[in-house]
């Protein structure tokens, strides 16, 4: 390997060197600070690696990976929210957990966030499976954590159960492929291929990622699991798992041109539809935040197919990759800021403070983290002046230039109806509360409420002002197989 | 390495059939302990697939895909075991229907 090679590698390597430190440390020296700092700090390191993995270039590690610009915005994007879900998780794991097993959870933290690392730059099958099972079984064990309680381990067990369904569909899907093309690298056009073995196994493929991405119909687990899942760590499944299966899927899609086989594209279109319009109608039946945000998390997806679709639609679809990849930084925003004030509030309590009810107030009682919540509910819901709003414009702009009329209307519908919900998020922080429902905000997490505040400030702040984020995406998509020339 | 005597077709074959009676293990069976068990036929029905395809194009590939997919389906069964042991303690059952409290 040539030294620009082990320099774009360098993030990967840092990352993987702090955790094998802080297993050590862990073995020798337990100290919930001094894990939660370590972690911290292996984060920081590994995103200052990143410019210098950016300016190594395009580099293509043995086939495996390829590490470039496109990959190191979302595993920007990754370390982020990792460093949020540190902050955020600290007092709450330290109140959740019993003294002899808290510093494992960074472990978890961190080896899911170098498999969500991987899926960012995988190039290859054997890359693409190994990211995103270090992902799903660091997240089975997060989820489980708290020492009490049943939800979150029945969570836990479903989501292995499901999630162990679809990886192993995804696999055979990718067995069939292999045994029709002979190889396992993504370079191989595809999307012309009339071979029944690539037809069934790119469908087993796309119906896994379906499921990790939770689109309707493959959407079942998803508001059970965001419900008895620990509050921040029901914020890193909603993000960072699913964007490291986006941003594989991103460049799987690029590389093989899979959907310009007119019925994948019809199908892929038919579940973003029914995703953004089924997530919606369903999130307004909900009283449990967890469950409106999970279905709005389903909503949200299905909105960013349509980046995925235009770049499947269009030769040079520079436009639609900076329009996906604003999105996701857009949504990964919001909905930590919506978990992070969830997790601040459960801090103290004895269970997550999730239902509608206990909101009740909160402007009064606590008016920073109702204004943050506020800032994420309106942006989630695309209202001007946030980061919600320019992302879902730029997400119309791109559909409008693939022409992809029927989604446009279902974008607009499936807002429209989620109006409704996520102001009814707000409504309820306003109203005066029963004195047995509302929550005694005794959660005083200051990391949390730090972290929290940047994020709401974030999403106000980018909303206004969103070039920085639009040049970071415009100079990764130009490294990208040269689409910005 | 010389062409297999087995054609590709009948090794998928078999594969599919392991993989479905797996999935249909998953969906009927209530305990967790055939659940996993399930699970594991689908994977290892995965890995005979993958055998079969680099047999078929004579590369070493099937088979390296063959041990990643051992590798994982431990590490899994390490996660599924440990929270195994906790359903039956707090749940005091191994029925996956018992822990239902979620739902929606």
């Amino acid at each position: 390997m040539t030294a620009a090679a082990w320099s774009a590698l360098l993030p990967y390597l840092v990352l993987t060197g702090a955790l094998l430190v802080l297993l050590l440390v862990v073995s020798f020296r337990r100290s919930h600070a001094l894990a939660m700092w370590l972690t911290l700090a292996a984060l920081v390191a590994t995103l200052g690696a990143l410019p210098g993995s950016n300016a190594a270039g395009v580099q293509d590690i043995d086939g495996f990976l390829t590490i470039d610009a496109f990959a190191n915005f979302f595993n920007g994007l990754f370390l982020l929210a990792a460093i949020v879900t540190a902050l955020l998780g600290y007092r709450y794991v330290e109140a959740r957990a019993s003294r002899a097993h808290r510093e494992e959870f960074y472990i978890l933290l961190l080896t899911a966030t170098l498999g969500a690392m991987t899926m960012a730059s995988a190039a290859h099958f054997a890359a693409f499976l190994l990211g995103l099972e270090i992902v799903s079984i660091s997240l089975y064990a997060m989820i489980a954590y708290p020492d009490e309680g049943q939800a979150p381990l029945e969570a836990a067990m479903k989501y292995l159960v499901l999630s162990g369904v679809a990886s192993t569909t995804m696999l055979f899907g990718m067995a069939l492929v292999y045994a029709a093309v002979g190889t396992m690298a993504f370079g191989v056009v595809l999307g012309a291929s009339a071979d029944p073995l690539v037809i069934v196994g790119q469908v087993m493929i796309l119906a896994a990622v379906a499921f990790k991405l939770s689109l309707v119909p493959f959407h079942m687990w998803t508001p059970d699991v965001y419900q008895g899942a620990p509050a921040p760590v029901t914020g890193f499944v909603a993000t960072v798992s699913k964007g490291g299966v986006l941003a594989v899927l991103l460049r799987y899609l690029v590389e093989t041109d899979l959907l310009s086989h007119e019925a994948l594209f019809l199908a892929v279109s038919l579940i973003a539809i029914v995703s953004m319009i089924v997530g919606n109608l369903l999130a307004l039946l909900q009283d449990n935040l967890k469950r409106i945000l999970a279905y709005s998390s389903i909503a949200h997806i299905g909105y960013l197919l349509i980046a995925v679709l235009v770049v499947s639609a269009l030769a040079s679809p520079a436009m639609a990759l900076e329009t996906g990849m604003f999105y996701l930084a857009g949504y990964f925003l919001m909905t930590l800021a919506a978990f992070g004030v969830m997790t601040v509030l459960s801090t103290g309590a004895p269970a997550d403070t999730e239902s509608l009810a206990s909101y009740a107030g909160l402007f009064w009682r606590r008016p920073v983290l109702a204004a943050i919540l506020t800032a994420a509910a309106l942006s989630l819901a695309g209202i001007p002046l946030t980061v919600g709003f320019i992302a879902k414009f730029y997400l119309f702009a791109a559909g409008i230039e693939g022409e992809l009329w029927a989604l446009l209307w279902a974008l607009v519908i499936g807002s429209a109806i989620g109006i409704y919900y996520y102001l009814r998020i707000v409504f309820s922080m306003i109203r005066t509360p029963d004195d047995e429902t509302a929550v005694e905000g005794s959660g005083r997490s200051i990391e949390g409420i730090a972290a929290a505040s940047v994020l709401g400030a974030a999403i106000v702040a980018f909303g206004i002002f969103p070039t920085p984020v639009i040049d970071v995406a415009r100079e990764a998509v130009r490294a990208f197989g040269g689409f910005g020339e | 390495m010389t062409a297999v005597a087995v054609p590709l077709e009948h090794v998928l074959f078999v594969a599919a059939v392991l993989f479905l009676i797996g999935f249909v293990g998953v969906l009927v069976r209530r305990n967790v302990i055939f659940l996993l068990m399930s699970l594991e036929i689908m994977m290892n029905a995965c890995g005979l697939a993958f055998v079969a395809a680099g047999a078929r194009w004579g590369q070493p590939d099937g088979q390296i895909m063959f041990m990643l997919i051992l590798a994982l389906a431990a590490a899994e069964v390490a996660v599924a075991l440990a929270l195994v042991l906790q359903l039956e303690r707090r749940f005091a059952s191994l029925d996956i229907d018992t822990a239902s409290e979620l739902n929606g």
